[in-house]
């Protein structure tokens, strides 16, 4: 673990670093960096890429999660966009962070798998739920012996009411953009020939005799 | 220390650039390129086409050097590849399989 790695600050990594003892970033790595000790990014350097590592400590850029068995440490300067993960997580003023932070410690790899699953089926619960209802209202009131007669005439009236309600806003709706957008563009062109010769005449007419 | 020193125990598998000095101690699997020197100590493991300045090789080498300088193959160092510099020395006890040429 006395063995120190450097990466300067003009040197660029593309691709995996992984191994054992501690790792000084000055430079660019472009890939995953999973080490078995310490990981300093100091100012001035950028990691694209996942860092895996006993403690991290960050003054530079990082794009993608941080996961330490130890102590993640964010210092003045550190901007991070990912997800951070370790028991312990110290974020210093100064410091940007973008991502979720979980200092549940133990076995830091597992848990974010475990949070995951937690999330997902909660709104897979929810959605069906929501589908279920309207599904009822709407198959109940076709067949014309339902087994509960009381709750179609209930529910399909509003849902009546609210199609109306939708095709009057609809019409309205049909109605409304084209004479603004007609009146933005080119207003005479389309009145004018509207408007045959004799049709106000006509109306007055047809009004007068009705 | 300026420069990069790939520590004993770390791996490096990809592209390694820069304009600084690189030591080996550990390993480095791809492409190593360097605008100065570039060292592979005892314990270094390089799988990979080297560009340097100049070259030391103490450990092994599996790849083609060019350097614009030198290359220096010490003792105990192993090179396995094709050799292009202006100057190259090869220490007693080092091991050398592949081409040179000096013509640059």
């Amino acid at each position: 673990m006395a063995v120190k790695s450097i990466i300067s600050a003009t040197t660029l990594v593309r691709g995996n670093v992984r191994g054992a003892g501690s790792l000084e970033i000055l430079g660019r790595i472009e890939g995953e960096v999973r080490v078995d000790g310490d990981v300093t990014l100091a100012e001035g350097s950028a990691v694209t890429g996942d860092i895996d590592a006993t403690t991290i400590t960050v003054a530079g850029a990082v794009a993608g999660n941080l996961n330490a068995s130890d102590t993640l440490l964010l210092e003045a300067g550190a901007r991070v966009v990912g997800d951070l993960t370790a028991p312990r997580i110290g974020i210093a003023d100064g410091a940007l962070v973008r991502g979720k932070l979980d200092t549940s410690g133990g076995a830091p790899e597992r848990r974010p798998r475990a949070v995951a699953t937690a999330e997902a089926p909660a709104p897979a619960v929810r959605r069906p739920a929501r589908r279920e209802e309207p599904p009822k209202a709407r198959v109940q009131p076709e067949p014309p012996p339902a087994p509960a007669p009381a709750r179609p005439p209930a529910r399909p009236a509003p849902a009546a009411a609210t199609q109306r309600a939708a095709a009057a806003s609809q019409r309205s709706a049909a109605k409304e953009p084209p004479a603004p957008s007609q009146g933005a563009r080119k207003p005479p062109p389309p009145v004018v020939p509207a408007l045959r010769k004799g049709a106000r005449a006509r109306k007055k007419k047809s009004k007068a005799r009705g | 220390m300026a420069g990069t020193l790939i520590g004993e125990g770390l791996t490096i598998e990809g592209e390694l650039t820069s304009d600084e000095e690189i030591v080996v101690q550990g390993t480095v699997r791809g492409t190593l390129s360097s605008g100065d020197a570039v060292a592979v100590a005892a314990t270094g493991v390089v799988e990979a086409d080297i560009q340097a300045a100049s070259l030391s090789v103490a450990g092994q080498v599996t790849g083609n050097a060019t350097a614009s300088e030198r290359v220096d193959l010490q003792a105990g160092g192993r090179l396995i590849g094709d050799v292009r510099s202006a100057r190259l020395t090869i220490a007693d006890g080092a091991s050398f399989k592949g081409n040179v040429d000096m013509e640059l």
